[in-house]
């Protein structure tokens, strides 16, 4: 009885209005739609009244959102406008809705044959603005944040730095020092040299500690031989009870970096440190220490490259028995889904009804999901990836199946049945020909996606790369999260590709 | 000879496609069955071989009441029937030579079939009816990469390769053009002449009844309203046709109706 007011239909003529057009205005002035639906266009004013609470409620919320501590009315609408300009504009939209819908409303009662759509591109308008503001868009944001994000964002598309090392070695060289120098007792002796070992001698080898009151401790003149050239050398000490510190000097820490041919020379005023406890000895013997940490041998694949290619090999499996067992599984079950084969008996009806709700039920929760519960049943790891991406697989591979049983085409069937072939022998020449091509169709597309979601299946817990690049991303690791990218996105495109080929071979 | 009896289709649904229909077609004869569509063409022929079983009568095939056999024996009797269609019914996937040579399956030990090894007789057979046909040279492609009336000859060479005794042929033409049509009917007129095979075949358009058929069948509504020779069809006259074919019933188009002689078989390939 009715027009439908979102299609432009000017041939379809209402029935003349209830109430002449001032009054539709004037009704929706006070209810906005009440108009139109007196005019007999109860599907627009039903539409508009609807729209128009519901963007007055969302306003009301996002008002009351932006200036949360206030309480006076005037007050909060003040500060909500101020802080959030986006809001300005909506209710002046808003407004102009408002006015426009007692336009229509005139209009619509006025004249029978008219159902103007513009009115609904600015409800749009409005709904726009408020998914603006309600998405915190933010475009000055996205630029002048971009700059700060750059250098993180310039190592994750450039990573491979981190995608080598070099294995390090400690070099250590020790020489004993006495404190303080005595008369009965000579200063320790100079280590002895032991080929191609670093080497580190003090001059002289006893002294006196910085004191308490600054009267400084002995100048040291330290040496250092045989270490790795252009490498960082800290410099430490050993009390006699075993603790370690590092050499300050004006408050730095003392560290010195080898020449060429590996030799150093830097001197240190020996440290002031509480002595141990009194005890009868004369003096200590405290260790000085020069310590290198410095590559050695060729460069090697760093570790979190191994990491990666280790779980991106992890990640192509899960993938890949996700779809094995989808493809098991989907199997049997297809028939079941299949209305052609399943329409005999109230039974079977009964059969397919329940294998295809549980199908969509299952297909449409997301792997994610899924992931989430597995990862709840079995823990962490590969398997709850495979778990859930089998899961999924199943409902989506049956649908996709069944559907293609339902479309064979029953003619070969019958034409294979006439020349006297049993029930094998028809199966095997009409019924297999014709879903070959589209099962493994079906199951490249699935296997597709499988190894897609397995890269990010180990975001929830899932196993494979995933989990890596989580974990990466969160430790602001950004050259290995790049590298883990990287692979996700080539493994991705190899599939890609792949599949391809395999699809133009085989359909 | 084949022998028709009381034959009753209702099917689940209710609808009553053919109604007590009884007649008798002797070895040798090209039978030609008109009616409209939904007049139970295709349920009757598809009742001789069993591919839809009838609700009640008999089919009398040489003695045997195909009514009553199952399994094996049902099996080989479908073997002495080759049938072709109207949409061919190949198995689009496959190629001609596949689609062919699965004529023979109710000849061979199901494993063997399962495997996919026809002997070589078979394999020979299947060239010499591709060869008969004009369409050896196609023999690797894909069906559905033929035309259709090529399409139809693989359809026909495929039944050809159960040495069947009587061919059913459901509207074998229909989709094809009318030059295509007189094509694939003089080849089953050839093979109804030369090779004494008996025809069953339902068809539409009169130039080729009369052209074609020794004796027609008419069905309206699942019965026979009609049943006339070779002479009484060729001197009927279109009102008298379209008495029993209804309004439907039309001429391919005159151009080609006349002097058939030029339509060489499998010249048009
Ligand atoms: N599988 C089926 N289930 C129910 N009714 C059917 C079935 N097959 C055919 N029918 C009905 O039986 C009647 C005869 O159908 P049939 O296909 O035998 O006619 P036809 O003469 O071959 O028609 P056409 O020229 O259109 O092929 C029709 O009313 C049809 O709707
Ligand atoms: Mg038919």
């Amino acid at each position: 009885m009715n027009t439908n007011s979102l299609q432009h239909t000017p041939s379809k003529k209402r029935s003349p209005s209830l109430v002449p057009p001032y009054l539709a205005a004037i009704l929706s002035a006070l209810i906005p739609g009440l108009g139109q639906a007196l005019a007999r266009a109860m599907r627009r004013g039903i539409i508009l009244l609807s729209s128009f609470v519901t963007i007055l409620g969302l306003m009301a919320w996002r008002i009351r959102l932006a200036a949360r501590r206030d309480t006076e009315v005037f007050a909060i609408i003040k500060k909500a406008y101020h802080l959030q300009p986006v809001l300005v504009v909506l209710s002046v939209m808003v407004l102009i809705l408002y006015l426009w819908i007692i336009y229509d409303a005139y209009i619509i009662a006025k004249d029978a044959e008219r159902t103007p759509v513009l009115l609904f591109f600015m409800l749009i308008a409005v709904f726009f603005m408020l998914g603006w503001q309600i998405g915190e868009i933010d475009p000055i944001a996205f630029v002048t944040k971009a700059d700060d994000a750059a250098p993180a964002l310039a190592r994750v598309l450039w990573p491979w730095e981190k995608a080598i090392s070099y294995p390090e070695e400690h070099l250590l060289a020790t020489v004993d020092i006495q404190v303080p120098c005595t008369e009965e007792d000579p200063p320790p002796p100079a280590p002895e040299k032991i080929e191609g070992e670093p080497y580190f001698w003090a001059t002289p080898t006893c002294g006196d500690l910085k004191t308490q009151d600054g009267i400084p401790g002995t100048i040291l003149t330290i040496r250092g031989e045989n270490f790795a050239p252009d490498t960082k050398v800290n410099i430490l000490w050993e009390d006699p009870i075993g603790n370690e510190f590092r050499q300050r000097q004006e408050g730095e820490y003392v560290t010195t970096i080898p020449d060429a041919k590996g030799e150093f020379e830097v001197e240190i005023e020996m440290p002031y440190r509480l002595l141990p406890p009194h005890a009868d000895a004369d003096f200590y013997i405290w260790d000085l220490k020069a310590k290198q940490l410095a590559t050695v041998g060729q460069a090697e694949p760093s570790m979190e490259l191994k990491l990666a290619v280790e779980k991106i090999v992890e990640t192509i499996f899960i993938g890949m028995m996700a779809t094995f067992f989808g493809i098991l599984l989907a199997l049997p079950l297809s028939f079941f889904a299949a209305r052609n084969l399943m329409s005999a008996s109230p039974i079977t009806i009964a059969i397919y009804y329940l294998v295809r709700g549980v199908l969509n039920i299952v297909r449409s929760i997301e792997p994610l999901i899924w992931a989430i519960i597995a990862v709840i049943v079995v823990g962490l790891g590969p398997f709850a990836g495979i778990l859930a991406l089998t899961v999924h697989s199943i409902a989506a591979l049956a649908k996709l199946y069944s559907e293609s049983i339902e479309s064979i085409d029953p003619g070969p069937i019958e034409a294979i049945q006439a020349t006297g072939a049993n029930w094998l022998q028809t199966v095997m020449y009409a019924v297999i020909p014709q879903i070959i091509p589209p099962f493994v169709s079906f199951t490249i597309y699935r296997w597709d996606i499988n190894i897609r979601m397995s890269t990010i299946i180990g975001f929830v817990g899932g196993g494979g790369i995933g989990f890596l690049l989580a974990q990466w991303i969160r430790l602001l690791d950004y050259d290995s999260a790049g590298i883990a990218v990287w692979f996700i996105a080539v493994t991705v495109a190899i599939l890609d590709y792949v599949s391809a080929e395999i699809r133009e071979r085989f359909v | 000879m084949l022998e028709i009896r009381h034959l009753t289709k209702v099917y689940d649904d209710g609808t009553v496609a053919l109604k007590d229909v009884s007649f008798t077609v002797e070895d040798g004869e090209f039978l030609i069955i008109i009616g409209l569509s939904g007049s139970g063409k295709s349920t009757l022929l598809r009742c001789i071989n069993r591919l839809v079983d009838p609700t009640e009568g008999d089919v009398i095939w040489n003695g045997v009441n195909l009514t009553e056999l199952e399994g094996e024996e049902l099996r080989k009797a479908r073997r002495e029937m080759g049938m072709i269609f109207q949409h061919f019914n190949l198995v689009k996937r496959s190629s001609v030579f596949k689609n062919v040579i699965a004529g023979r399956l109710g000849f061979m030990p199901t494993w063997r079939s399962l495997l996919g090894r026809f002997n070589d007789a078979d394999r020979k057979k299947a060239l010499t009816a591709l060869h008969r046909l004009g369409i050896a040279d196609q023999a690797q492609k894909r069906a559905d990469e033929l035309s259709g009336g090529q399409q139809q000859r693989v359809g026909i060479a495929r039944a050809l390769m159960q040495d069947p005794k009587m061919i059913l042929a459901d509207e074998p033409v229909a989709s094809l053009d009318p030059v295509l049509a007189h094509n694939i009917l003089e080849y089953l007129e050839m093979l109804n002449q030369e090779d004494n095979l008996t025809i069953v075949c339902s068809l539409h358009y009169l130039d080729l009844v009369q052209r074609y058929s020794t004796r027609v069948l008419g069905l309206r509504d699942g019965e026979i309203v009609y049943e006339g020779s070779r002479e009484d069809i060729r001197a009927m006259a279109d009102e008298e046709f379209k008495d029993i074919y209804g309004e439907e019933a039309q001429r391919i188009t005159g151009s080609v109706s006349g002097d058939l002689e030029e339509f060489e078989i499998g010249g048009l390939a």
